[in-house]
């Protein structure tokens, strides 16, 4: 449960003290030619948005001077609208101004971060209010009501959105701009808005020959799905070069990396029968995640004696909770840690693999934003992610995260080459491109326990192919079970 | 002749049996590589089906191959049963491979059992489960349990300099150099070139690019994810294949004495010998000349430390000994096990000075039987509470419970020593116990405790 309820969470709970950016007020100049945004350095338009709770902690992006302000400057220049030639904004004589300088009917544009209040998002205040004797809310597939409200923050005041913006598809913690004007009765009128873009991207270098990566996520163990092993077992069996004549063993050799994005163990290893249950009846049984992670350790003894793997923790696997997650502990490996090729990495993970950018996540964050917007798509929403450029905006709000209070790890500095979140419903895979000759390949991976498939990256061509396994079933329905079915 | 020899061992297998014969299962039993296991199968099949046409076997095939679905071209891979196998294949677009899964007599309902042959045969067969595959990678050196252990354990700088050995590795691997990385991740070929542990892996990439070249023509060619061969049947062992084979079989020889994964090339040339019964004999020569190069490999280890550690432990020694007042009788250094490695370490220092020999192999063995005590661990995963009985410098022979781990072949060359005599000196007793304790819970099995193997570092001398 995050803040929400009503408290305009973000900036008052979790700002830790002044904004460190004293004065440094960011005017646009009527007639300033390129337009102010895109011509002053960073640096100085620090300007001091709702920081969001985020500060520098541990690894993932490196340290960012504070969340919102290094947005900001990004936002302004993607307006769609470009306004009439003798406005301030590029071009335009639009200016950027802050909630507390809003003339009302006046034209301009105004920087800030979105809270969304929403009636039916779960309240921890709502449920153990006693007065209400409310039941705890039963949870729902999507949270999104009608009656949503957009609400702007920037480091001093909020103001309610309303006019040509949609409510449902926006979340809570985007930072973006709105043109338009304050009416009378304080609400403020949009007319359009921008996000803050694809972050810039260093190109990668050119690939002389096929190098793949396959991605995996929600492999799903301790889950009882027989079938489901048989395909991991296939999966490592591809992967290690065992199955498959010479032509495809060749075609593994050229794998270079395995990624298992989250979940690993599943869902139902998490059974918190020892909370409720008697000490008594539960004191001599054993976790369900042990065989679990048993089995787990063998399989990454089979495919870290081959490839390197990189295994991020996911929503059900025993690390922290809050992103970004930590790695697994090693010592929950005793046969695979002996391998280097094994590498446990957090969640989110960035790595460059033969030059090429990859960052990517378990797929907390995307089902997230699943929950509290309109958008149904995963892939859809992780481009979004993207373009809004930042990994997770609904954390802290409704997603566990470390309360960063300096400078916030999610937010794209750098374009990645190769975009993915795990554990997504189903296989899709997008390529983007940016203003700015970015080129982005998006790769939702889906869940391999429901789906039996995998995603080959390829590196060299940037193409993504899924790859799925079956075996045969009582039913004889082979066909059917690989997808080949009428 | 040669040939007969699998095939009645597959046919006793199946029909007699009545094992369901994965390829997988096969090749880890006959000691193979997994593309000789298949091709053996399908031989079986081929022959039993001329032989008998009302042969009662059941063949799973294995079928990968691509095709458009929903607008992206996707890859499958399916265990499908003979009846369905042609209805599979009618439906890809592109059947990339085609080769028997396994060979039973009864009918199989689901996949089910399949699978748990292939985990069961795996699961005993965990820590070599690479050996029969068709590729090799070179970055995956198993750390040795020595050091993983002591990175955790001991502050040693051996332990520390292969650890930042370990994680350059990691770095190397992670941004992954073009040069480094391109060589073991080519092909990755059937030869696998394994970094030793002290070495940088530049000694072995020569080596692969030899190798890795005639692999090269095949890989490039084979580049693309769904190559689209036809029916494959037939080109398991292709010309290429053979190829490979040979050039293995040269560096081999090359790369003989290089360290503990030895084992992936003696493997890879087993296709190449056409008699199984020379295959079974390889394989098992395979596992003792794993064995021994583990254990000289551990046996560098044990060196490479001791040159660092003997002096201080040698000095403590000598201040251990100096304190107690009695002297023991001269240690039985001629005990073939690793009982002359608990000597070693016992703090049953002898207050007159030992003869040097004495304590310097008592030293030696110390601090990598330290180290390998979780390594022993990870690896027998048995700890056991022994006694060990030595005559130390002074004659007096001493007794001491200390904690090992051993494996079961080990284990009977200890109960010899249980029973030897407990004789002891009650004094030096005393004063030997809190040292015993100490030293106790420090104590591994020797670094060489493989099993029926040389046990000890002492033992390797006294057979010579």
């Amino acid at each position: 449960m995050g803040y929400g309820a009503g408290l305009s969470g973000l900036t008052s709970e979790t700002e830790q003290g002044p904004p460190p950016w004293p004065g440094t007020h960011h005017v646009c100049r009527a007639g300033c030619p390129e337009g102010p945004h895109s011509a002053v350095p960073a640096v100085s338009q620090q300007r001091h948005l709702c920081p969001s709770a985020r500060g520098d902690v541990h690894q993932l992006l490196p340290a960012l001077p504070a969340g919102g302000a290094q947005l900001q400057p990004s936002v302004c220049p993607h307006l769609r609208h470009p306004p009439p030639p003798d406005e301030a904004l590029p071009g335009s004589g639009v200016r950027v101004k802050k909630l507390c300088e809003l003339q009302p009917g006046e034209k301009c544009c105004v920087v800030g971060t979105l809270f969304k209040a929403m009636p039916l998002q779960p309240s921890i205040l709502r449920e153990v209010s006693e007065e209400h004797n409310l039941l705890p809310q039963p949870p729902r597939n999507k949270y999104i009501h009608p009656d949503d409200e957009l609400v702007l923050e920037d480091e001093l005041q909020r103001i309610r959105l309303e006019g040509t913006i949609d409510v449902s598809r926006l979340v809570t913690g985007t930072v973006l701009a709105v043109l338009g004007s304050v009416r009378d009765d304080g609400k403020f009128l949009v007319e359009d808005h921008c996000f803050a873009g694809l972050a810039p991207q260093a190109p990668a270098p050119p690939l002389d020959m096929d190098r793949f990566v396959l991605l995996v996520s929600g492999l799903g163990l301790g889950g009882g799905g027989g079938e489901s092993l048989l395909g991991t077992q296939l999966l490592v069996d591809v992967v290690t070069g065992q199955l498959g004549d010479e032509g495809e063993q060749c075609s593994a050799a050229h794998v270079s990396r395995v990624i298992l994005a989250g979940n690993l163990l599943s869902h139902s290893t998490q059974s918190r029968d020892s909370i409720n249950k008697a000490k008594y009846l539960t004191k001599k049984t054993q976790a369900a995640s042990v065989e679990a992670v048993k089995m787990l350790d063998e399989i990454l003894l089979q495919l870290s004696a081959s490839v390197p793997v990189d295994v991020m923790p996911g929503e059900f696997d025993p690390t922290n909770y809050t992103l970004p997650q930590q790695p697994l502990h090693p010592c929950m490996f005793p046969l695979a840690t002996a391998y280097s090729t094994l590498q446990l990495v957090t969640n989110p993970y960035q790595a460059t693999i033969d030059g090429v950018r990859f960052l990517g996540t378990a797929g907390q964050n995307v089902s997230d934003i699943f929950r509290y917007s309109s958008m149904e798509d995963h892939l859809e929403i992780l481009e979004w992610t993207l373009r809004v450029r930042h990994i997770s905006p609904t954390a802290p709000d409704t997603l566990g995260c470390y309360p960063f209070y300096k400078s916030d790890p999610f937010i794209f500095l750098e374009c990645p080459h190769v975009y993915f979140c795990g554990n997504t419903p189903s296989f899709g895979s997008k390529i983007i491109q940016g203003p700015e000759d970015q080129t982005v390949l998006l790769v939702a991976v889906p869940d391999f326990s429901a789906t039996q498939t995998a995603c080959l990256v390829n590196l060299r061509s940037l193409a993504c192919q899924p790859i799925s396994f079956s075996g045969f079933g009582a039913e004889d329905d082979v066909l059917g079970g690989l997808g080949l079915g009428p | 002749m040669a040939d007969q020899l699998y095939l009645e061992n597959i046919d006793e297998f199946v029909t007699d049996q009545n094992k369901i014969v994965t390829y997988k299962w096969l090749s880890y039993t006959l000691g193979v590589h997994v593309n000789q296991a298949k091709q053996m199968l399908y031989d079986y099949v081929e022959r039993k089906r001329k032989e008998n046409s009302g042969a009662q076997l059941h063949v799973t095939y294995l079928v990968s191959g691509s095709l458009v679905q929903n607008g992206h071209v996707c890859h499958k891979v399916a265990v499908v049963r003979e009846d369905k196998l042609e209805a599979v294949k009618s439906k890809l677009a592109v059947t990339a491979s085609v080769h028997v899964y396994s060979i039973q007599k009864a009918m199989l309902k689901d996949s089910g059992p399949l699978f748990n042959t292939d985990y069961d045969i795996l699961k005993s067969n965990l820590q070599n489960c690479s050996k029969f595959s068709a590729i090799q990678c070179a970055a995956a050196v198993p750390r040795a349990s020595e050091t993983s252990s002591s990175e955790k354990f001991e502050q040693s700088n051996l332990q520390v300099s292969s650890e930042t050995q370990a994680t350059s590795e990691l770095t190397a691997n992670g941004h992954g150099p073009p040069t480094s990385k391109q060589i073991p991740h080519q092909p990755k070929g059937i030869m696998g070139m394994f970094a030793s542990k002290a070495a940088s892996k530049s000694q072995d990439t020569n080596k692969e690019t030899k190798t890795e070249a005639k692999e090269v023509t095949n890989a490039s060619s084979a580049s693309s994810k769904a190559p689209g061969k036809g029916t494959v049947m037939s080109n398991f062992f292709g010309k290429a294949a053979m190829n490979k084979l040979k050039v293995n079989l040269d560096s081999e020889q090359e790369v003989k004495e290089e360290k503990v994964v030895e084992q992936p090339l003696l493997s890879v040339t087993e296709p190449k010998l056409a008699a199984p019964a020379g295959l079974k004999k390889s394989s098992k020569k395979a596992e003792p000349v794993k064995m021994q190069q583990k254990e000289k490999k551990k046996g560098k280890r044990v060196e490479f430390s001791d040159d660092e550690t003997k002096e201080t432990v040698n000095m403590k020694k000598k201040r251990r000994r100096l304190k107690l007042p009695e002297s023991d009788s001269s240690e039985d250094e001629v005990v073939p096990d690793s009982p002359g490695i608990y000597e070693a370490e016992s703090p049953s220092p002898p207050p007159s000075a030992s003869p040097p020999p004495e304590p310097a192999t008592k030293t030696e063995p110390e601090p990598p039987s330290v180290k390998s005590l979780s390594g022993e661990n990870k690896r027998k995963r048995k700890r056991v509470l022994k006694s060990k009985t030595f005559v130390d410098e002074d004659g007096c022979i001493v007794t001491e419970k200390v904690y090992e781990s051993e494996s079961c072949t080990d284990s009977e060359e200890e109960l010899k020593m249980k029973t030897s005599s407990t004789h002891r000196p009650p004094a030096v007793t005393v004063k030997k116990e809190p040292k015993e304790e100490r030293k106790g819970p420090k104590k591994g099995t020797a670094a060489l405790g493989k099993a029926n193997r040389q046990v000890s570092i002492t033992g390797f001398f006294q057979r010579k």
